[in-house]
């Protein structure tokens, strides 16, 4: 009871509110900590596989001898293709696909995005499995252009060479799907839309050929030409698109083939050297998370992700000695490997992070991270509540301590609190009238500032996503501008109603700061990167106040009150430098991408693939950020 | 002692049976594009009914007989099938699909009661029966799997002399088909793959076909008037071999990349070398090289000596080929060659006790084969992604350019799959006129019974029908989850029959889709056992305290007499010892 009473009577105590700023800043530092600590090897486990019947690199592989012969031909019909038109060039894709016996057909599909036609068309293939009933099937894509759009001369022949290959083998449980698309993300897209019959069939035509269930999906690069070029590495790409990922079963089952089975080494994130050390761990992780962030389609797998399909692409690097019979015998390894399986993918991790090829994190271990980041707007949030409920000052009764420049008893006899006599069960005692006053929050402006602001975000949302590409980088400089001087502009505006008042400005960063963090910890779950990436650049959101003119000028001035415009300043050039449309700026600048583009992939990703990291940033991060920012440039204009 | 009267009596009976107790057999060969071969065994063994009826088995299995006796059941129709029919490039089905049924094993029976529950009590023992019978899980064919079609079935015998017929039909799509399933078959012919066609059936080229189906079929056949009825059973066999791949030793069936010189290279590319081979394709006559014994893994062993000697019926083994496909024989008995149905049909009467293998060399064919399209094609899928809803479409072609075709659509759906019937659309290319002339829908109660949806349509010609339907996925109980929970749960096959054109044979026209994987919220099993060990834990802790307050009585130190001091504890060490050595 002791104890619970101590509380209640800490609750009323002023020092309370000066923990939650040093609780969140020791919660984003623990957070950021907790993350960097994760490449060592006491936070980080070895992979292994799961599921027992993939057994993977258990089979002996045959595809050699004379199917490099084939493979050789293959490749030179390739690249006899390259010239050709689109459709003659599928017609004959179609006629060596219907020559090994398979069935197959085409799909023309167009997008509309950025005032870009994306139109192009799908040549497909169906291998009925002979022990198979038409229930499960896996793919295999390996795509016209690779993602850096050269010729996948090898692949398209190896997928050719594999499918007269796998047709002569009895043993397939699963039917095989040899998907070859236009291009490495639309293409795959328009044909997993099309086989889930999600698709608009205006604009992407229905599949004709149709199998069962697709249980995973191998995409192969290979862009060497008619002459070959022998490869030393496999890369292997498997970030799906809003940042989901394929189960880790798949991609270490591609990894134990690739590095066990076959002799070549994997490796990921484009992370073309990694000695295994600490500093080349983080970096491949930080990779594998800021693209986890972007959550845009990274290949030609990324399309199946979110239909719940297991999918990685395989990507050859550098020169070494493996040729593409040790592609095609990764590929029919892997094959066997996905027809033993009885079941969907499903016991290994789904949420994890990647340091190496075989050293990874997974989520039990790395959520609190980003769950701490997403905390500290709460804890600031819930501290802005209980503050914006205060009467302006309270005289402290526990006080006894003289005040500051302890002018003496003669400031204390002038300023005698008034106090008033409360009894209750016969015991009598002293309150401060202050205390007992009940102070009245005033919610109507916060919440429809909230509103607007949240509202405001739908404006550049819709402006980038249909904004024709001669007009986006105009576009994009004016939201710059415009969402750089707005705060300030809203501020003023406010400022001349005598708006918003210190309580009202207290409680719009708290609703702002709260929707914020509920929304954070929320996506961490999903996608841990984009919350914890947004939690990083809103960080300093929970510790800008806006700064108000004393309301008694007897009392001390404190120290911000006294460089309130000083303070607010620097303030809103701290806020200035992490407007989303300048950390977007930044981050183009820094890895030396064209703004334009990436703003034309993220219309694509809105139109095409179903990217959601555009409404995070435009209807989460930036009206969070707008709001800190009225805030804060309030305290220029009080 | 009952085992022995039958004995008995069908030595008596012989004489007066075998007027009508009969039995054929034929095996007929038909090649199929893209170097496939279909090949239909059938075997057809009839008893009378009054011998049947005394128990008197000639032809007719005892095995079965005293089953379908016992379950009272007048017709009986099970099959077993593997893969699919690919129509597209093989055309009309055999015996119009009235002798296939859908993935995994497919049971529907007239089952004699005087209410359904008797009935439905008498098709579990007919099923259970079975089940043994055939090493198959038909046993698990209860009352959520059981529909009674109103539309889709019509009795293939007649029952003139039986009356309350009930029609019971069960599917289990995901049975596995295999060689525990074709041995019991095989024995309940009388030859019992010694002799006769049957010798061919091999469970490893069977299984290995790229589609099969095992069928048997009994029923009444009566003459004009009810009268002299024979009960007939009707076992057939048809499956598709391609080839290339059953031509492959089972000592070495791996099929490695051949030598590069046994590859028929095109050499008019231009960069054709010896590095570069783009291999030839078949030209569109070639028919490949193969025989009997190579494709079957095993000989022909000459006649089952129970066929009929003369007559179409003693020709048992029949190649349907254009006529001027070579075929040459090979065997050391006496055969006999016959032109059945014009030139396009050739049968060969075996001999007996002999080997017997056709040959077929490789041969460029001038003519090409001939395949009638067959009367619709249909396919269906689930569309849709996510646990909680999902939409069926089945896509349905009629590529006939002047007929209509009317026909049933029969679903029956497990009960964790729930319809949404307001979803149900049905749509004609060529007309805005609503395909759907009837329906029958008895909707699915949820562990008792499945969904039962039977739709009356028609289908102008050269035009496609679109029946799509939502429905939404029930979470089942955990314990309801099979081992295998994250595979996904079958949905069987749906079954068109054809009313119009009707058949010539009185069997009907049907076809099948493929079956359906249908996921389902799958919950983390781990969890399930996470929480187990949790609450146990978390008990045990909380019992053991309780358990500990309740019996121990908790003393001061103090409180206990005697234990003070020095004499205390010499009097409790000298107790302990006593307490050691079991003193009293």
């Amino acid at each position: 009871m002791a104890l619970i009473s101590t509380l209640l009577a800490l609750r009323k105590d002023p020092r309370i509110l000066k923990l939650p700023p040093y609780l969140s800043a020791l919660c984003i530092l623990v957070g950021v900590a907790w993350l960097l600590v994760l490449p060592l090897n006491e936070y980080s486990r070895n992979t292994y596989v799961s599921e027992n019947a993939l057994l993977p690199g258990q089979v002996h592989t045959y595809f050699t001898g004379s199917e490099h012969n084939v493979f050789r031909a293959y490749r030179h019909e390739v690249a006899s293709l390259v010239d050709m038109p689109l459709e003659e060039r599928n017609q004959k894709l179609v006629h060596i696909l219907r020559s090994n016996k398979l069935k197959a057909a085409t799909q023309s599909y167009s997008y509309a995005a950025s005032g870009r036609n994306i139109s192009n068309q799908n040549v497909y293939a169906v291998l009925q499995g002979p022990r198979a009933d038409a229930t499960e099937a896996i793919v295999l894509v390996a795509s016209w252009l690779t993602i850096d759009g050269e010729v996948n001369h090898s692949g398209v022949a190896l997928l050719l060479t594999l499918s007269r290959y796998f047709k002569r083998w009895s043993l397939w449980s699963k039917d095989i799907i040899f998907l070859i698309s236009g291009d490495s993300t639309s293409g795959p897209q328009a044909w997993v839309d099309a086989y889930h019959d999600s698709h608009s069939p205006d604009t992407i035509e229905s599949l004709s050929i149709k199998s069962g269930a697709l249980q995973g999906a191998v995409a192969i690069e290979y862009p060497a030409g008619p002459w070959g070029h022998r490869f030393e590495k496999l890369h292997i790409i498997y970030d799906g698109i809003n940042g989901q990922l394929p189960n880790l079963d798949l991609f270490n089952t591609a990894v134990s083939i690739a590095s066990g089975q076959m002799g070549a080494g994997c490796t990921l994130q484009r992370m073309w050297k990694h000695d295994d050390n600490y500093k080349e761990r983080l970096q491949t992780m930080l990779r594998g998370m800021i693209s986890q962030g972007l959550g845009h389609a990274t290949g030609p797998h990324s399309a199946f992700i979110p239909y719940h399909v297991d999918a990685i692409t395989l990507q050859t690097v550098g020169d070494g000695w493996h040729d593409e019979m040790t592609l095609g015998r990764t590929v029919e390894s892997l094959f066997r490997s996905l027809n033993n399986l009885l079941e969907h993918l499903h016991q290994s991790f789904f949420f994890y992070l990647l340091l190496q090829a075989n050293r990874f994190v997974s989520i039990g271990t790395y959520l609190p991270s980003a769950m701490l980041i997403a905390v500290s707007f709460s804890i600031t949030s819930i501290a802005l509540w209980v503050l914006s409920g205060r009467p302006t000052s309270i005289p402290s009764p526990a006080t006894t301590a003289p005040l500051k420049d302890s002018k003496g008893p003669t400031e204390k006899e002038t300023n005698k609190t008034a106090v008033t006599v409360v009894e209750k069960d016969k015991d009598k005692s002293l309150l401060p009238l202050a205390a007992l006053e009940v102070t009245e929050r005033s919610l109507f402006l916060p919440v429809a500032f909230i509103t607007l602001s949240h509202f405001l975000g739908l404006f550049p949302l819709y402006i980038f996503n249909n904004t024709t590409e001669a007009f986006l980088a105009p576009a994009f400089y004016s939201t710059a501008i415009l969402t750089a001087t707005l705060p300030f502009a809203a501020a003023f505006t406010l400022r001349r109603f005598a708006r918003p008042t210190p309580q009202e400005s207290t409680l719009i960063q708290c609703f702002s700061l709260l929707f914020l963090g509920m929304f954070l910890s929320a996506l961490a779950t999903v996608n841990f990167s984009l919350s914890f990436l947004v939690g990083i650049f809103a960080s300093p959101l929970t510790f800008v106040r806006g700064l108000h003119a004393a309301s008694s000028p007897s009392t001390p001035v404190p120290f911000t009150t006294k460089n309130r415009l000083a303070l607010s300043a620097v303030m809103s050039v701290v806020l200035a430098a992490l407007n989303p449309v300048v950390v977007i700026r930044a981050a183009t600048l820094y890895w030396g991408r064209d703004i334009v583009q990436v703003l034309v992939q993220a219309a694509e990703g809105w139109h095409v693939w179903g990217l959601w990291t555009q409404v995070v940033v435009w209807l989460v991060w930036w009206p969070a950020w707008f709001a800190g920012s009225v805030v804060v440039a309030g305290g220029l204009f009080s | 002692m009952l085992s022995f009267l039958p004995l008995l009596l069908l030595n008596a009976l012989i004489p007066l049976g075998s007027a009508n107790a009969d039995y054929h057999e034929r095996l007929l060969l038909r090649p199929l594009p893209q170097s496939a071969v279909l090949a239909s065994f059938n075997f057809r063994s009839n008893e009378t009914s009054t011998a049947f009826e005394e128990q008197n088995f000639r032809y007719f299995p005892r095995s079965l007989g005293q089953i379908l006796q016992h379950a009272r059941t007048k017709e009986l129709h099970l099959r077993f099938s593997l893969g699919r029919w690919d129509a597209e490039s093989w055309g009309e089905r055999p015996w119009n699909g009235a002798r296939e049924g859908g993935t995994g094993v497919e049971l529907w029976a007239w089952i004699e009661g005087q209410s359904e529950e008797e009935a439905f009590s008498r098709w579990l023992t007919l099923t259970n029966a079975l089940s043994g019978l055939f090493c198959a899980s038909l046993n698990f064919i209860d009352a959520t799997k059981t529909i009674r079609p109103v539309m889709s079935f019509q009795p293939e015998g007649n029952h003139a002399n039986s009356s309350n017929l009930h029609l019971l039909h069960g599917t289990l799509p995901h049975e596995v088909v295999c060689t525990e399933n074709l041995t019991p078959f095989v024995k309940l012919l009388p030859c019992k793959g010694k002799a006769g066609i049957s010798s061919l059936l091999d469970g490893h080229k069977l299984f290995d076909a790229s589609w099969q189906t095992m069928s048997i079929d009994v029923r009444p056949v009566c003459a004009a008037g009810g009268k002299d009825c024979i009960l007939e059973m009707e076992q057939t066999v048809d499956m598709v071999l391609d080839i290339e791949r059953s031509k492959r030793p089972r000592d070495n069936p791996i099929p490695r990349p051949l030598p590069i010189e046994e590859i028929a290279c095109d050499e008019s590319k231009p960069y054709n070398a010896a590095d570069s081979c783009y291999p030839l394709e078949d030209s569109d006559g070639h028919q490949a090289a193969w025989n009997l014994t190579e494709i079957f893994g095993k000989p022909l062993k000459g006649a089952c000596p129970l066929t009929a000697e003369e007559g179409e019926n003693a020709h048992t083994v029949c190649v349907n080929s254009p006529p001027e496909r070579t075929i040459q024989v090979n065997t050391t008995g006496p055969y006999l060659e016959a032109n059945l149905a014009g030139d396009t049909v050739r049968c060969y009467k075996l001999p007996t006790g002999a080997d017997f293998d056709l040959v077929f060399p490789s041969q460029q064919m001038t003519t090409g084969l001939v395949l009638a399209t067959p009367p619709l094609f249909a396919a269906r899928s689930i569309n849709g992604h996510g646990q909680e809803r999902g939409s069926v479409q089945a896509v349905i072609r009629n590529p006939s350019t002047s007929q209509a075709v009317e026909f049933v659509y029969l679903e029956s759906l497990p009960w964790f799959m729930k319809p949404y019937l307001h979803t149900l659309r049905a749509h004609v290319s060529s007309s805005t006129e609503n395909p759907i002339k009837e329906t029958y829908y008895r909707p699915a109660v949820d562990r008792k019974r499945g969904t039962h949806l039977e739709l009356r349509m028609l289908i102008p010609a050269s035009s496609t029908l679109t029946l799509t339907y939502d429905f939404e996925k029930a979470i089942l109980r955990y314990t309801e989850y099979p081992p295998d929970a994250n595979r996904g749960f079958d949905v069987a096959p749906a079954i068109i029959r054809l009313i119009t054109p009707p058949s010539s044979d009185g069997k009907g026209t049907y076809l099948r889709t493929t079956s359906l994987l249908l996921p389902l919220p799958t919950p983390d099993f781990s969890m399930p056992y996470n929480v187990i060990i949790l609450t146990s834990t978390v008990m045990a802790l909380g019992f053991g305290n309780i358990f500990n307050l309740l019996v121990r009585r908790f003393v001061g130190a103090d409180e206990v007499q005697g234990t003070g001091g020095l004499k205390g504890m010499l009097v409790a060490k000298v107790a302990r010892i006593r307490g050691m050595f079991g003193g009293s």
